[in-house]
Protein backbone atom coordinates (compact mmCIF):
# COMPACT_ATOMS: atom_id res chain seq x y z
CA UNK A 1 0.00 0.00 0.00
CA UNK A 2 0.65 3.18 -0.60
CA UNK A 3 2.33 5.52 2.60
CA UNK A 4 1.15 9.15 2.03
CA UNK A 5 1.90 9.85 5.54
CA UNK A 6 5.42 11.95 4.22
CA UNK A 7 2.63 13.96 1.70
CA UNK A 8 2.89 17.59 3.74
CA UNK A 9 0.35 19.86 1.62
CA UNK A 10 1.54 23.27 0.81
CA UNK A 11 -1.29 26.13 0.72
CA UNK A 12 -1.05 27.79 -2.75
CA UNK A 13 -1.82 24.64 -5.20
CA UNK A 14 -4.93 22.73 -5.42
CA UNK A 15 -4.78 19.54 -2.84
CA UNK A 16 -5.99 17.00 -5.67
CA UNK A 17 -3.04 17.82 -8.04
CA UNK A 18 -0.42 17.62 -4.83
CA UNK A 19 -2.02 14.17 -4.50
CA UNK A 20 -1.40 13.36 -8.24
CA UNK A 21 1.70 15.11 -7.82
CA UNK A 22 2.74 13.04 -4.73
CA UNK A 23 1.50 9.92 -6.22
CA UNK A 24 4.16 10.55 -9.56
CA UNK A 25 7.39 11.48 -7.79
CA UNK A 26 6.73 8.43 -5.29
CA UNK A 27 6.40 6.12 -9.14
CA UNK A 28 9.97 7.89 -9.95
CA UNK A 29 11.49 6.91 -6.93
CA UNK A 30 10.14 3.23 -7.31
CA UNK A 31 8.56 3.82 -4.01
CA UNK A 32 5.05 3.37 -5.71
CA UNK A 33 5.14 0.16 -8.68
CA UNK A 34 3.12 -1.55 -11.21
CA UNK A 35 0.06 -3.17 -8.85
CA UNK A 36 0.66 -1.40 -5.40
CA UNK A 37 -2.92 -0.17 -3.91
CA UNK A 38 -3.65 2.91 -2.88
CA UNK A 39 -6.01 3.55 0.00
CA UNK A 40 -10.01 3.53 -0.55
CA UNK A 41 -11.03 7.39 -0.69
CA UNK A 42 -12.64 7.45 2.25
CA UNK A 43 -9.09 6.28 4.05
CA UNK A 44 -6.69 8.96 2.24
CA UNK A 45 -9.55 11.10 3.06
CA UNK A 46 -9.22 10.60 6.78
CA UNK A 47 -5.26 10.00 6.79
CA UNK A 48 -4.75 13.26 5.36
CA UNK A 49 -7.91 15.05 6.70
CA UNK A 50 -9.37 16.12 3.40
CA UNK A 51 -12.44 16.46 1.84
CA UNK A 52 -13.63 12.46 0.28
CA UNK A 53 -14.48 15.01 -3.39
CA UNK A 54 -10.94 15.92 -3.61
CA UNK A 55 -9.75 12.05 -3.06
CA UNK A 56 -11.94 11.38 -5.89
CA UNK A 57 -10.93 14.45 -7.86
CA UNK A 58 -7.83 12.83 -7.46
CA UNK A 59 -8.03 9.51 -8.06
CA UNK A 60 -9.91 10.62 -11.09
CA UNK A 61 -7.04 12.50 -12.85
CA UNK A 62 -4.78 9.65 -11.62
CA UNK A 63 -7.32 7.22 -13.75
CA UNK A 64 -7.37 9.66 -16.70
CA UNK A 65 -3.53 10.24 -17.35
CA UNK A 66 -3.61 6.53 -17.21
CA UNK A 67 -1.22 5.25 -14.15
CA UNK A 68 -3.78 4.29 -11.42
CA UNK A 69 -6.68 1.66 -12.35
CA UNK A 70 -9.80 1.15 -10.58
CA UNK A 71 -12.18 -1.97 -10.72
CA UNK A 72 -15.23 -2.43 -9.32
CA UNK A 73 -15.52 -2.70 -5.27
CA UNK A 74 -11.52 -3.35 -4.78
CA UNK A 75 -8.82 -0.78 -4.03
CA UNK A 76 -7.62 1.11 -6.80
CA UNK A 77 -4.21 -0.02 -7.85
CA UNK A 78 -0.90 1.78 -9.67
CA UNK A 79 -0.70 0.46 -13.40
CA UNK A 80 2.47 1.47 -15.53
CA UNK A 81 4.50 0.34 -17.72
CA UNK A 82 7.30 1.60 -19.63
CA UNK A 83 5.79 3.97 -21.90
CA UNK A 84 4.02 5.83 -18.94
CA UNK A 85 6.91 5.77 -16.39
CA UNK A 86 8.91 7.83 -18.99
CA UNK A 87 6.18 10.46 -19.78
CA UNK A 88 6.07 10.77 -15.68
CA UNK A 89 9.67 11.16 -15.77
CA UNK A 90 9.85 13.79 -18.31
CA UNK A 91 6.60 15.84 -17.13
CA UNK A 92 8.48 16.28 -13.78
CA UNK A 93 11.89 16.79 -14.51
CA UNK A 94 10.64 19.46 -17.32
CA UNK A 95 8.73 20.87 -14.28
CA UNK A 96 11.55 20.58 -11.46
CA UNK A 97 13.99 22.89 -14.44
CA UNK A 98 11.72 25.21 -15.13
CA UNK A 99 10.71 25.70 -11.93
CA UNK A 100 14.44 26.59 -11.11
CA UNK A 101 14.54 28.44 -14.30
CA UNK A 102 12.55 30.73 -12.79
CA UNK A 103 13.64 31.21 -9.32
CA UNK A 104 16.90 32.02 -11.00
CA UNK A 105 15.19 34.31 -13.37
CA UNK A 106 13.92 36.17 -9.96
CA UNK A 107 17.29 36.14 -8.55
CA UNK A 108 18.23 38.02 -11.52
CA UNK A 109 20.95 35.29 -12.48
CA UNK A 110 22.16 35.71 -15.93
CA UNK A 111 21.82 32.04 -18.24
CA UNK A 112 25.76 32.17 -18.35
CA UNK A 113 26.17 32.41 -14.54
CA UNK A 114 23.70 29.42 -14.51
CA UNK A 115 25.84 27.43 -16.83
CA UNK A 116 28.72 28.25 -15.10
CA UNK A 117 27.89 27.31 -11.55
CA UNK A 118 25.99 24.20 -13.12
CA UNK A 119 29.28 23.35 -14.76
CA UNK A 120 31.34 23.54 -11.86
CA UNK A 121 29.32 22.25 -8.98
CA UNK A 122 27.62 19.48 -10.66
CA UNK A 123 30.20 16.94 -9.43
CA UNK A 124 30.81 18.65 -6.28
CA UNK A 125 29.21 16.33 -4.12
CA UNK A 126 28.31 18.75 -1.06
CA UNK A 127 25.19 20.23 -3.29
CA UNK B 1 -29.69 22.05 -3.40
CA UNK B 2 -30.17 24.93 -1.40
CA UNK B 3 -30.91 28.28 -2.93
CA UNK B 4 -30.57 31.73 -0.94
CA UNK B 5 -32.58 34.42 -2.40
CA UNK B 6 -32.46 38.13 -1.23
CA UNK B 7 -32.26 37.26 1.72
CA UNK B 8 -32.35 40.17 4.46
CA UNK B 9 -32.17 39.72 8.09
CA UNK B 10 -32.66 42.79 10.35
CA UNK B 11 -32.28 42.71 13.98
CA UNK B 12 -34.72 45.32 15.91
CA UNK B 13 -35.16 47.73 13.32
CA UNK B 14 -31.64 48.77 12.55
CA UNK B 15 -28.60 46.39 13.77
CA UNK B 16 -27.90 44.34 10.39
CA UNK B 17 -27.97 40.64 10.11
CA UNK B 18 -27.56 39.57 6.83
CA UNK B 19 -28.63 42.24 3.48
CA UNK B 20 -29.37 40.66 0.08
CA UNK B 21 -27.44 37.52 0.07
CA UNK B 22 -28.01 35.37 -2.81
CA UNK B 23 -26.35 31.98 -3.62
CA UNK B 24 -26.82 28.60 -4.55
CA UNK B 25 -25.37 25.32 -3.01
CA UNK B 26 -25.20 22.26 -4.77
CA UNK B 27 -25.32 18.66 -2.68
CA UNK B 28 -22.32 17.10 -1.15
CA UNK B 29 -20.34 19.92 -0.92
CA UNK B 30 -18.65 20.95 2.36
CA UNK B 31 -18.35 24.66 2.45
CA UNK B 32 -16.81 27.05 4.87
CA UNK B 33 -18.43 30.30 5.88
CA UNK B 34 -15.65 33.28 7.10
CA UNK B 35 -15.90 36.41 8.55
CA UNK B 36 -15.65 38.57 11.26
CA UNK B 37 -17.49 38.14 14.70
CA UNK B 38 -21.07 40.13 13.42
CA UNK B 39 -20.11 39.69 10.18
CA UNK B 40 -23.38 37.63 9.90
CA UNK B 41 -22.07 34.25 9.98
CA UNK B 42 -24.56 32.70 12.75
CA UNK B 43 -27.34 34.74 11.20
CA UNK B 44 -26.86 32.98 7.99
CA UNK B 45 -26.80 29.25 8.92
CA UNK B 46 -30.04 30.27 11.61
CA UNK B 47 -31.83 31.58 8.37
CA UNK B 48 -31.42 28.19 6.53
CA UNK B 49 -31.92 26.04 9.37
CA UNK B 50 -35.04 28.52 8.99
CA UNK B 51 -35.08 29.47 13.00
CA UNK B 52 -35.37 33.32 12.45
CA UNK B 53 -38.24 35.47 10.68
CA UNK B 54 -36.60 36.85 7.55
CA UNK B 55 -36.96 40.26 6.80
CA UNK B 56 -36.85 39.51 2.93
CA UNK B 57 -36.05 36.77 1.07
CA UNK B 58 -36.28 32.89 0.64
CA UNK B 59 -34.17 29.45 1.90
CA UNK B 60 -35.04 26.93 -0.61
CA UNK B 61 -34.05 23.14 0.50
CA UNK B 62 -34.65 21.36 -2.64
CA UNK B 63 -37.53 23.79 -3.66
CA UNK B 64 -39.47 23.52 -0.23
CA UNK B 65 -38.66 25.53 3.01
CA UNK B 66 -36.64 24.41 5.61
CA UNK B 67 -39.71 23.97 8.44
CA UNK B 68 -41.00 21.58 6.02
CA UNK B 69 -38.88 19.10 6.03
CA UNK B 70 -36.27 19.88 10.03
CA UNK B 71 -35.09 16.12 9.61
CA UNK B 72 -33.04 17.03 6.78
CA UNK B 73 -31.14 19.17 8.58
CA UNK B 74 -28.84 19.12 12.07
CA UNK B 75 -27.48 21.66 13.08
CA UNK B 76 -24.42 21.83 15.93
CA UNK B 77 -23.84 25.24 17.88
CA UNK B 78 -21.61 26.59 20.53
CA UNK B 79 -24.89 27.25 22.40
CA UNK B 80 -25.91 23.70 22.06
CA UNK B 81 -29.04 22.03 21.59
CA UNK B 82 -29.77 19.39 24.27
CA UNK B 83 -32.28 19.89 27.47
CA UNK B 84 -29.51 20.38 30.65
CA UNK B 85 -31.46 18.52 32.79
CA UNK B 86 -31.39 15.26 31.19
CA UNK B 87 -28.19 12.76 30.58
CA UNK B 88 -27.16 12.09 26.88
CA UNK B 89 -28.45 8.85 27.59
CA UNK B 90 -32.03 10.02 28.02
CA UNK B 91 -31.38 13.00 25.32
CA UNK B 92 -30.57 10.14 22.70
CA UNK B 93 -33.99 9.11 23.52
CA UNK B 94 -35.60 11.51 23.26
CA UNK B 95 -34.56 12.12 19.92
CA UNK B 96 -34.85 9.15 18.03
CA UNK B 97 -38.64 9.81 19.25
CA UNK B 98 -38.69 12.99 17.43
CA UNK B 99 -36.22 12.01 14.47
CA UNK B 100 -37.12 9.14 12.35
CA UNK B 101 -33.31 8.36 11.00
CA UNK B 102 -31.80 8.98 14.57
CA UNK B 103 -28.73 6.75 14.58
CA UNK B 104 -28.87 5.51 18.32
CA UNK B 105 -25.59 2.79 17.93
CA UNK B 106 -24.07 5.74 16.31
CA UNK B 107 -25.01 7.98 19.15
CA UNK B 108 -23.59 5.62 21.83
CA UNK B 109 -20.57 4.87 19.63
CA UNK B 110 -19.60 8.61 19.47
CA UNK B 111 -20.26 9.26 23.11
CA UNK B 112 -17.93 6.17 23.52
CA UNK B 113 -15.46 7.65 21.96
CA UNK B 114 -15.82 11.05 23.49
CA UNK B 115 -15.30 9.56 26.93
CA UNK B 116 -18.66 10.48 27.97
CA UNK B 117 -20.68 9.40 30.53
CA UNK B 118 -24.42 9.10 29.29
CA UNK B 119 -25.91 8.56 32.74
CA UNK B 120 -24.52 11.72 34.12
CA UNK B 121 -26.64 15.41 33.53
CA UNK B 122 -25.48 17.50 30.83
CA UNK B 123 -25.62 20.36 32.67
CA UNK B 124 -23.02 19.40 35.10
CA UNK B 125 -20.29 18.59 32.35
CA UNK B 126 -17.82 21.08 31.01
CA UNK B 127 -18.02 23.20 27.83
CA UNK B 128 -15.69 21.63 25.93
CA UNK B 129 -17.99 18.00 27.05
CA UNK B 130 -20.72 19.78 26.05
CA UNK B 131 -20.12 20.43 22.77
CA UNK B 132 -19.23 16.67 22.15
CA UNK B 133 -22.44 15.64 23.46
CA UNK B 134 -23.69 18.15 20.68
CA UNK B 135 -21.62 16.86 17.88
CA UNK B 136 -22.33 13.22 18.92
CA UNK B 137 -25.89 14.15 18.42
CA UNK B 138 -25.70 16.34 15.31
CA UNK B 139 -23.85 13.59 13.25
CA UNK B 140 -26.52 10.84 14.40
CA UNK B 141 -29.36 12.80 13.59
CA UNK B 142 -29.29 10.92 9.87
CA UNK B 143 -29.20 14.70 8.37
CA UNK B 144 -28.32 15.21 4.55
CA UNK B 145 -27.10 18.96 5.62
CA UNK B 146 -25.04 19.49 8.36
CA UNK B 147 -24.58 23.22 10.06
CA UNK B 148 -21.68 23.90 12.45
CA UNK B 149 -21.44 26.84 14.02
CA UNK B 150 -17.67 27.45 15.67
CA UNK B 151 -16.99 24.04 16.36
CA UNK B 152 -13.52 24.62 17.16
CA UNK B 153 -14.36 27.52 19.61
CA UNK B 154 -12.86 26.44 23.12
CA UNK B 155 -11.25 23.85 21.84
CA UNK B 156 -7.23 23.01 21.86
CA UNK B 157 -5.15 21.85 18.98
CA UNK B 158 -5.32 18.62 19.13
CA UNK B 159 -9.04 18.33 19.76
CA UNK B 160 -9.29 20.30 16.77
CA UNK B 161 -7.34 17.37 14.73
CA UNK B 162 -9.78 14.76 16.07
CA UNK B 163 -12.56 17.15 15.21
CA UNK B 164 -11.58 17.01 11.89
CA UNK B 165 -11.15 13.24 11.99
CA UNK B 166 -14.06 12.98 13.20
CA UNK B 167 -16.11 14.90 10.66
CA UNK B 168 -14.33 12.62 7.97
CA UNK B 169 -14.97 9.27 9.66
CA UNK B 170 -19.01 10.06 10.22
CA UNK B 171 -20.16 11.09 6.95
CA UNK B 172 -21.65 8.84 4.28
CA UNK B 173 -19.77 11.55 1.70
CA UNK B 174 -23.37 12.89 0.23
CA UNK B 175 -24.08 15.01 2.63
CA UNK B 176 -23.54 18.91 2.55
CA UNK B 177 -21.60 20.60 5.17
CA UNK B 178 -21.61 24.28 6.14
CA UNK B 179 -18.73 25.14 8.69
CA UNK B 180 -19.09 28.74 10.07
CA UNK B 181 -15.45 30.01 11.61
CA UNK B 182 -13.29 32.45 11.67
CA UNK B 183 -10.29 29.50 11.84
CA UNK B 184 -9.22 29.71 8.29
CA UNK B 185 -5.85 27.17 8.76
CA UNK B 186 -7.97 24.44 10.93
CA UNK B 187 -10.81 23.64 7.67
CA UNK B 188 -9.54 24.77 4.39
CA UNK B 189 -7.92 21.33 3.36
CA UNK B 190 -11.27 19.87 3.94
CA UNK B 191 -13.35 22.74 1.86
CA UNK B 192 -14.82 22.73 -1.89
CA UNK B 193 -15.70 25.97 -1.49
CA UNK B 194 -15.46 29.28 0.59
CA UNK B 195 -17.83 31.94 1.65
CA UNK B 196 -16.54 34.97 3.10
CA UNK B 197 -19.05 37.47 4.90
CA UNK B 198 -18.34 41.35 5.90
CA UNK B 199 -20.78 43.33 7.23
CA UNK B 200 -23.63 41.30 6.77
CA UNK B 201 -22.60 40.77 2.75
CA UNK B 202 -20.65 38.47 0.49
CA UNK B 203 -17.41 39.56 0.36
CA UNK B 204 -15.97 36.27 -1.22
CA UNK B 205 -17.45 33.68 -2.80
CA UNK B 206 -14.95 30.51 -4.38
CA UNK B 207 -14.19 27.21 -4.67
CA UNK B 208 -10.80 26.27 -3.28
CA UNK B 209 -9.51 24.76 -6.60
CA UNK B 210 -9.76 27.84 -8.36
CA UNK B 211 -8.49 30.18 -6.36
CA UNK B 212 -4.95 27.87 -5.84
CA UNK B 213 -4.79 27.04 -9.35
CA UNK B 214 -4.07 30.73 -9.31
CA UNK B 215 -1.32 30.45 -6.68
CA UNK B 216 -3.66 32.06 -3.98
CA UNK B 217 -4.12 30.96 -0.37
CA UNK B 218 -7.39 31.16 1.39
CA UNK B 219 -5.76 33.14 4.03
CA UNK B 220 -4.69 35.95 1.39
CA UNK B 221 -8.12 35.76 -0.30
CA UNK B 222 -9.62 36.19 3.36
CA UNK B 223 -7.64 39.61 4.32
CA UNK B 224 -8.12 41.12 0.99
CA UNK B 225 -12.18 40.36 1.26
CA UNK B 226 -12.25 41.29 4.67
CA UNK B 227 -10.96 44.68 3.57
CA UNK B 228 -7.48 44.86 5.75
CA UNK B 229 -5.63 47.53 4.92
CA UNK B 230 -2.19 47.39 5.41
CA UNK B 231 -1.61 51.28 5.19
CA UNK B 232 -3.70 51.65 7.92
CA UNK B 233 -1.08 51.05 9.96
CA UNK B 234 1.64 53.24 8.27
CA UNK B 235 0.12 56.22 10.57
CA UNK B 236 1.07 54.49 13.87
CA UNK B 237 4.04 53.84 12.52
CA UNK B 238 4.90 57.59 11.56
CA UNK B 239 3.81 58.46 15.31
Amino acid sequence: MIDFSKLKFNNKEPIYQQIVDFVKREIIKKNAVDGDELPSRRELAFILDINPNTVQKAYKQMEDEGFIKTGNNVRSVIQINDEIYAKIENELTVSLVQDFIQSAKESALSYERVITLLSRMWDEDKV
Amino acid sequence: MIEIKNLTKYYGRKSLGLYDINFNIEGGQIIGIFGQNGSGKTTLLKSIMGLCELNSGTVFIDGKPAKEQYERLSFITEEGSFFPWMTPEEYGEFLSEFFDRFDQAKYHKLLDFFRIDSKAKIRTMSKGQKAKVETAAGFSKGADIILMDEPFSGKDMVTRKEFLKLINTSLRTDETILIATHLVDEIENMLDRAIILKYGRIAGDFYMDEIRQQGISLAEKYLEAGGYESERFNELLNI
